[in-house]
C-alpha cells in the first residue's frame, strides 16, 4: 500500500485484573481488539505481515496505569468519534479509553520521546509518616544507590526525579517521578524495597508519561 | 456471599509466575451478579490455564449454561506448584476467575476429564477448595461434584471421588441436568435422593449406586444397581445434529496452546482404526454444513480478533464437503491477515490439494501424516490399511507443492508387533527423505514421531496386554539406532511414562485409593515429564496392596466382565469382539459410511437418528 498511513494516538488507563497482564500480552491484546474494531489498521508489509503498534512504555505487573500512551495506525481517515465507539466495545473492560489524536507521522515513536513517568503509590496503613521521610531523606543523601537488575547494577539516586509525601490519615502516598527513557528507566518498586516496604503491599499506579517537548 | 479476601489475593499474585493465570478478566468472559442467579456451576479443568482455556468442550458448557439468566458459570484451573503454595500458605482457597468466589460456594463443580492424568489434579483442586475428596464424605452443604469429558467412559478409576459422571456429549443434558437439580433441591431432598433422582436422567452415572463384586482372581463378577430405580447400564448422549456453535469465545490475556478460533467442524470418524478411543466413543459421524462453518468463522473472528482459526475433526478430509470448504474460507478471508490451520488429514494427494486451497492464509510450517503402522500387516491389524504407492505419491506431492519439512506420527507396541514391523517404521522414514531429497535437495526435514500404544477401553484391542518396558525400549532402540546420522528427527516416549494412561484407563473401581494416596505422596500434574511421578505411584500400589500389572500386563478373557462394561457406548460389545477377530485375520474393514459393519449405534440412538435428510449423518 503506498499512501500515507494515519497515526492514531491513544491514551488508555489500565486496571483492575489486567494489573496482572505483562507486556508481551499487552500487545498481543491490543491487535486482538484492534481486529474486533474492523477499522482499516495497517499493517506491515512482507511475507508475514504484522499490524503496526506501537506501545509507549511497559508498565510493571500489579501497576494500574492512569494515561498510558500507544501509537496505531490506519490506512485511511476515520472520524475519531467513529474509531473512538468501536474502540470501547472492542476493548476488555478494564482497559479504558481516555483520548484519541491524529499525530503526524514525522514525530518520533514514543519510546524514542519518552522521558520520565510520574507514579503515585499507595501505601501500608500503618506505616509511621515521619520515620519514613527520614528515611528517604537518609537514601536521598547518599551519593549512589545501587539496585541489582539481572545482572547489571543500575544507580537509582540519578533516575529519582522528584518526590513527595502526603498523608490525608489513614492514607499516606507517595507521588514519585523518575526517568523512563529506554536506557534509563526507573522503578518505584524498587524504590520501595529500598525503604523496607513490600511492594507488594503497596497500589502503584503510573499516573502520567511525560514526553519530549516537540520542537 | 463472600469472595475471597481480594487484597491477600494480590498479595500472593507478585510472588506467582505469569499472575494473569489467576485473575479472569478476559474479553467475552461472563460476570453475571452472584446473588441475583438461583445456581452457581463452576467449570474446573484440573490443568493450568494455559492448556485448559482453550479446550473447546469448556467453551461449548460456558457458553450453554450462562444462556439461562438464572444459572451462571464461572472457570477455575489448577493452580501452578506456586500459586499453590502460596494459597496453602495463607489459607486462600481455591476461587473462581470471573468472581473470585471459594469453589465450596458453588451450588455444583462440574470437572472436565478429557485425559486420565489430570486425576490426580482434580483431587488436588478439591483439596485447595476444602472440598471433601470422597464422595461419601460429602453433604448437602458441599456443591455436587460433576465430571465429564473423554476420560470418563471409563469412569470406574474416579468412583469414589465423583458425585455423578455425565456420559457423552454434554450439550442437551447439562441443561436437563440443572433443571433437575434446582427443582430437587427446591423439594428439599438430601443428597442420597438427590443423587437417586439425577441417576435416572440418561448419560447420568451416579457410581455410588451400583456395587461391583469381584472373583478371587480380582475379576469383576458382577456390577449391580443398589435398587430397581437405578439404570443397569447408562448409554451416552448424543446430539441429532451438531449444535449451535459458541463465537463469543473468552479470548485469553495470556498466551495459551491452540490460541486461536477453534471451530469443530465435523464430528466421529468412520475409519474405524482399532487402537482409536476417539473414533469408537466420537460415533456416529456428524458434520456441520460449509455455509454455518463460514458462518461461525465470521461471527468468531469478529467477537474475538483472532488472527488465526482452527479447523477442528478427527479427520478433517473426510468432511464430505471439505474441498467447497478450503475454497471458500479462502475467498472469504485471505485479505484478511488471518492463518488457517486443518489438522488431521488423511494420506492421499486430496489432503495436500486442501492445503494448496489455503495458499497463503495456512500458516507456515511442515506438514503432518499419520500413518501410524508401516508395514501392510500392521497396517492390517490396526486397520488402517495404506497403499505403498498412495504413500509415495502423497509425499511427493507433498514436497512438490513447497513444503519442506513432514512429520510422521507412529505406534509402536501395537498388538502382535513384531522387530520387522518396527523396522518397517525406519524404512518408511528412509524412503520419505530420499524422496524430499531428490525434489527438494538437502533441506528437507523429516520427523518420525512415534508413541507407545495404550489399549483404550471400548476399543477392538481393549482386551491385550501393553507392551513391557523392556519390550517397548528394545523396540525404540532399533528406532535410534537404525535413524542414527540419517538426518531424520526422532521424538518418543519413555516407555515409563505410558504406563500411568495404562494402569488408570482400563483401571476399576480398586484404583481409587490408589489414586488418593499417589496425591498424598505428591502426585500432581502427572503428564508433565518433568515431574517424575512414578515412584509415588508405584508406592501407592504397594501401599495399597494393588498389584498394578493386573491393570497394564493383563490379557483380558473375552468373556470377563470389563469395569466399564455397563457404561455403552453404543458400539456394542459383540461387535468389538468381531472387530478383535478380524485384526486376528489381518482383514480390514472400509470407511463405513460406504457399508455398515451394524456395530450398533444405529440401534441404540434409532431415535436420534434426524428425519431431515439435510442433516448428514455418517452411517447410510
Ligand atoms: S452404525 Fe454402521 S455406519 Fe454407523 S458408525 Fe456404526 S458401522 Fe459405521
Amino acid at each position: 500500500m503506498s499512501n500515507e498511513s494515519i497515526r492514531i494516538r491513544m491514551t488508555y488507563a489500565k486496571l483492575g485484573n489486567l494489573r496482572f497482564i505483562g507486556h508481551l500480552d499487552l500487545q498481543r491484546l491490543f491487535e486482538r481488539a484492534l481486529r474486533r474494531t474492523n477499522l482499516p489498521l495497517r499493517y506491515t508489509q512482507g511475507f508475514s505481515p504484522h499490524m503496526r503498534i506501537n506501545l509507549a512504555s511497559a508498565l510493571p505487573l500489579g501497576f494500574v496505569g492512569q494515561a498510558e500512551q500507544m501509537d496505531f495506525w490506519l490506512d485511511q481517515v476515520i472520524p475519531l468519534n467513529e474509531i473512538s465507539s468501536r474502540l470501547r466495545t472492542s476493548l476488555p473492560a478494564e482497559l479504558i479509553l481516555k483520548d484519541l489524536q491524529v499525530i503526524d507521522n514525522k514525530q518520533p515513536s514514543l519510546q524514542a520521546s519518552l522521558l520520565s513517568s510520574e507514579y503515585e503509590i499507595l501505601l501500608p496503613a500503618d506505616i509511621d509518616l515521619q520515620i519514613l521521610k527520614d528515611r528517604i531523606g537518609t537514601l536521598l543523601a547518599q551519593d549512589t544507590l545501587p539496585v541489582q537488575r539481572r545482572k547489571k547494577t543500575v544507580d537509582l539516586k540519578n533516575l529519582i526525579l522528584d518526590w513527595q509525601l502526603l498523608s490525608v490519615s489513614p492514607i499516606t502516598i507517595l507521588k514519585i517521578s523518575m526517568k523512563s527513557s529506554p536506557l534509563e528507566n526507573g522503578r518505584p518498586d524498587e524504590f520501595l524495597v529500598l525503604l523496607g516496604i513490600d511492594p507488594a503491599d503497596c497500589l502503584v499506579t503510573r499516573t502520567k508519561l511525560i514526553f519530549e517537548e516537540e520542537e | 456471599m463472600q469472595t475471597i479476601n481480594l487484597h491477600q489475593l494480590e498479595k500472593i499474585l507478585y510472588h506467582v509466575e505469569k499472575p494473569g493465570r489467576y485473575v479472569g478478566g478476559e474479553h467475552n468472559q461472563i460476570l453475571k451478579d452472584w446473588d441475583l442467579v438461583r445456581t452457581h456451576v463452576c467449570l474446573v479443568f484440573p490443568d493450568i490455564y494455559d492448556i485448559g482455556q482453550p479446550n473447546l468442550g469448556l467453551a461449548i458448557l460456558y457458553d450453554i449454561l450462562n444462556q439461562p439468566p438464572d444459572i451462571l458459570a464461572e472457570r477455575a484451573f489448577a493452580p501452578w506448584h506456586d500459586l499453590e503454595a502460596q494459597l496453602r500458605e495463607n489459607n486462600i482457597p481455591l476461587f473462581s476467575l470471573e468472581s473470585k468466589h471459594p469453589l465450596a460456594q458453588f451450588d455444583i463443580i462440574g470437572l472436565s476429564l478429557p485425559y486420565e492424568s489430570l486425576y490426580t489434579n482434580a483431587l488436588n483442586v478439591l483439596d485447595l477448595a476444602g472440598i471433601p475428596l470422597l464422595a461419601s464424605e460429602r453433604g448437602s452443604e458441599h456443591p455436587l461434584i460433576i465430571a465429564g469429558g473423554q476420560a470418563c467412559f471409563n469412569p470406574e478409576p474416579m468412583a469414589d471421588f465423583i458425585d455423578a459422571f455425565v456420559i457423552g456429549e454434554g450439550e442437551e443434558v447439562t441443561l436437563e441436568f440443572i433443571h433437575a437439580f434446582e427443582a430437587l433441591k427446591q423439594s428439599g431432598a438430601d443428597r442420597k435422593a438427590l443423587l437417586q433422582s439425577l441417576s435416572t436422567i440418561p448419560g447420568v452415572y451416579v457410581p455410588s449406586l451400583y456395587d461391583v463384586s469381584y472373583a478371587q482372581d480380582d475379576t469383576i463378577t458382577e456390577v449391580t444397581p443398589s435398587n430397581a430405580s437405578v439404570p443397569a447400564f447408562v448409554t451416552k448422549r448424543i446430539v441429532s445434529e451438531l449444535p449451535t456453535h459458541p463465537t463469543r469465545l473468552i479470548v485469553p490475556n495470556i498466551e495459551t496452546v491452540h490460541d486461536r478460533l477453534s471451530i469443530e467442524i465435523m464430528r466421529g470418524c468412520t475409519r474405524g482404526c482399532r487402537f482409536c478411543h476417539a473414533g469408537i466413543v466420537s460415533r456416529p459421524v456428524r458434520e456441520r454444513p460449509v455455509s454455518e462453518i463460514l458462518q461461525i468463522i465470521e461471527d468468531g473472528l469478529a467477537a474475538t480478533g483472532y488472527e488465526e482459526i482452527g479447523l477442528l475433526s478427527l479427520s478433517s478430509s473426510d468432511h464430505t464437503q471439505i474441498l467447497e470448504l478450503t475454497k471458500s474460507v479462502y475467498e472469504k478471508f485471505h485479505d484478511r491477515k488471518i492463518s488457517v490451520s486443518l489438522p488431521s488429514l488423511r494420506i492421499a494427494s486430496f489432503s495436500v490439494a486442501l492445503m494448496d486451497e489455503l495458499r497463503d492464509i495456512r500458516p507456515g510450517g511442515g506438514f503432518t501424516l499419520a500413518p501410524e503402522a508401516a508395514s501392510p500387516r500392521m497396517q492390517a491389524i490396526i486397520n488402517k490399511p495404506l497403499d505403498d504407492a498412495v504413500f509415495e505419491e502423497t509425499v511427493r506431492t507433498i514436497f512438490e507443492h513447497g513444503w519442506l519439512s513432514l512429520k510422521l506420527y507412529y505406534m509402536i507396541g501395537l498388538p502382535g508387533e513384531t522387530m520387522e514391523d518396527v523396522q518397517a517404521i525406519l524404512d518408511a522414514g528412509k524412503r520419505v527423505q530420499a524422496i524430499g531429497r531428490q525434489i527438494r535437495g538437502n533441506r528437507v526435514r523429516i520427523h518420525l514421531s512415534v508413541g507407545n500404544f495404550i489399549p483404550k477401553p471400548h476399543t477392538p484391542f481393549q482386551w491385550y496386554p501393553l507392551n513391557s518396558n523392556d519390550e517397548l525400549q528394545a523396540k525404540l532402540d532399533l528406532l535410534k539406532t537404525g535413524l542414527h546420522r540419517t538426518g531424520i528427527k526422532l521424538s518418543y516416549n519413555i516407555p515409563d511414562n505410558t504406563l500411568l494412561e495404562a494402569w488408570l484407563s482400563r483401571g476399576d473401581r480398586r484404583l481409587g485409593q490408589v489414586i488418593q494416596r499417589a496425591w498424598q505422596l505428591g502426585a500432581k500434574f502427572d503428564a508433565w515429564g518433568e515431574n517424575d511421578n512414578m515412584p509415588l505411584w508405584r508406592q501407592a500400589f504397594t501401599a495399597i496392596g494393588v498389584d498394578s500389572d493386573f491393570y497394564a500386563y493383563r490379557e483380558r478373557g473375552l468373556e470377563e466382565i470389563l469395569p466399564w462394561d455397563h457404561i455403552h457406548t453404543g458400539v456394542t460389545k459383540a461387535f468389538l469382539r468381531r472387530d478383535l477377530e478380524w485384526s486376528k485375520l489381518g482383514k480390514t474393514r472400509r470407511d463405513c459410511r460406504e457399508q455398515c459393519y451394524a456395530c450398533g449405534i444405529l440401534d441404540a440412538f434409532a431415535d436420534k437418528r434426524p428425519v431431515s435428510p439435510l442433516v448428514y449423518w455418517g452411517c447410510p
